[in-house]
């Protein structure tokens, strides 16, 4: 396969990878550095990627499986993430003020366990089907609806709770 | 859309029952709608979610240039039977070959070999002659004393 042809096909859904990424390292920098990685690794089995229906779907299950890897050895070594976009404190609470709830809501996904910020991001952002989704992650749909569900209540409770008593 | 069906829609959702048109219209209401007050908490969540999906990477990808490995097989194998070709050839092409003077110079040095060969028999057979004369001295000079 040409570079040309590769580019091609995995070009459309780089963005989608990207997010992914960032949904669950948060980190602007290690989001980047997981998408180049599963490009160099797609790239070097590019021979493999042909044979696959679903390019995209394969893309995102090895984003996933990368970032929970990445994930893992840094909690491993003890590491805290550094998020050099993440913002400080006191910007979060003058962008609350400014922005309504949305910087709130992604506050709240950011707190939420990884494989529930994960089904989010896939539904309610990239708007897969649960089929999909089931397949990506290797799990079935029940398990994906549960999961999101789980998601959206927690995002829904401290929506409720913020408009209730004002900033929480 | 009146806010009892999105009600309804918000309910579905948050057990994870809505499908994806459902939730399109979701999105569509609280982004592009005026939002009834009783559900205005609820307008975050669907910004937040059309807002997450418009973030790019600025960033660049990088490929490797890798030329396919089996392409410089074919090009080592390639340089290989030319190396052998050249060297047979070689082989076949130094043998002497002569241009025709060179061969006409030939015949002549062989003939004019062969006539110095004659001339140097016949001088031998001349020196063989001579030791009769050898003889001749030395049986005169027994004589003549």
């Amino acid at each position: 396969m040409e570079k040309t042809e590769f580019l091609a096909l995995t070009m459309p859904f780089k963005d989608k990878l990207y997010r992914l990424a960032k949904r669950i390292l948060v980190s602007k920098d290690e989001a980047e550095d997981a998408v180049q990685e599963v490009f160099l690794k797609l790239w070097k089995g590019k021979k493999n990627i042909e044979n696959y229906k679903n390019p995209e779907a394969f893309a995102i299950t090895m984003t996933k499986n990368y970032c929970l890897d990445r994930l893992k050895s840094k909690q491993a070594s003890n590491l805290k993430i550094v998020h050099s976009n993440y913002q400080t404190s006191e910007n979060v609470e003058k962008n609350i003020e400014a922005n309504d709830g949305v910087e709130m809501v992604f506050r709240i996904m950011e707190t939420l366990p990884e494989q529930q910020r994960i089904v989010l991001q896939l539904r309610d952002v990239e708007q897969f089907e649960f089929s999909e989704i089931a397949q990506m992650l290797d799990s079935n749909e029940t398990a994906v609806r549960v999961a999101l569900s789980r998601a959206r209540k927690t995002v829904r409770e401290a929506m409720i709770k913020k408009y209730n008593y004002g900033i929480g | 859309m009146e806010s009892v069906k999105i009600k309804q829609l918000l309910e579905a959702y948050f057990e994870g029952a809505t499908s994806i048109s459902e939730e399109k219209m979701l999105q569509d209401y609280f982004n592009n709608e005026k939002v009834a007050d009783n559900l205005i908490q609820y307008q975050p969540i669907f910004v937040a979610l059309k807002a997450a999906k418009e973030e790019r990477s600025t960033m660049v990808f990088n490929l490797p240039e890798t030329k396919p490995q089996t392409s410089k097989k074919w090009w080592y194998s390639v340089a290989a039977i030319l190396v052998v070709a050249f060297g047979v050839g070689s082989f076949y092409f130094s043998q002497p070959s002569y241009t025709q003077e060179e061969k006409e110079a030939l015949a002549t040095f062989e003939k004019s070999k062969r006539a110095m060969m004659l001339l140097s028999e016949n001088f031998n057979k001349g020196t063989e002659r001579l030791t009769f004369v050898g003889q001749f001295e030395r049986t005169k000079d027994k004589i003549f004393e």
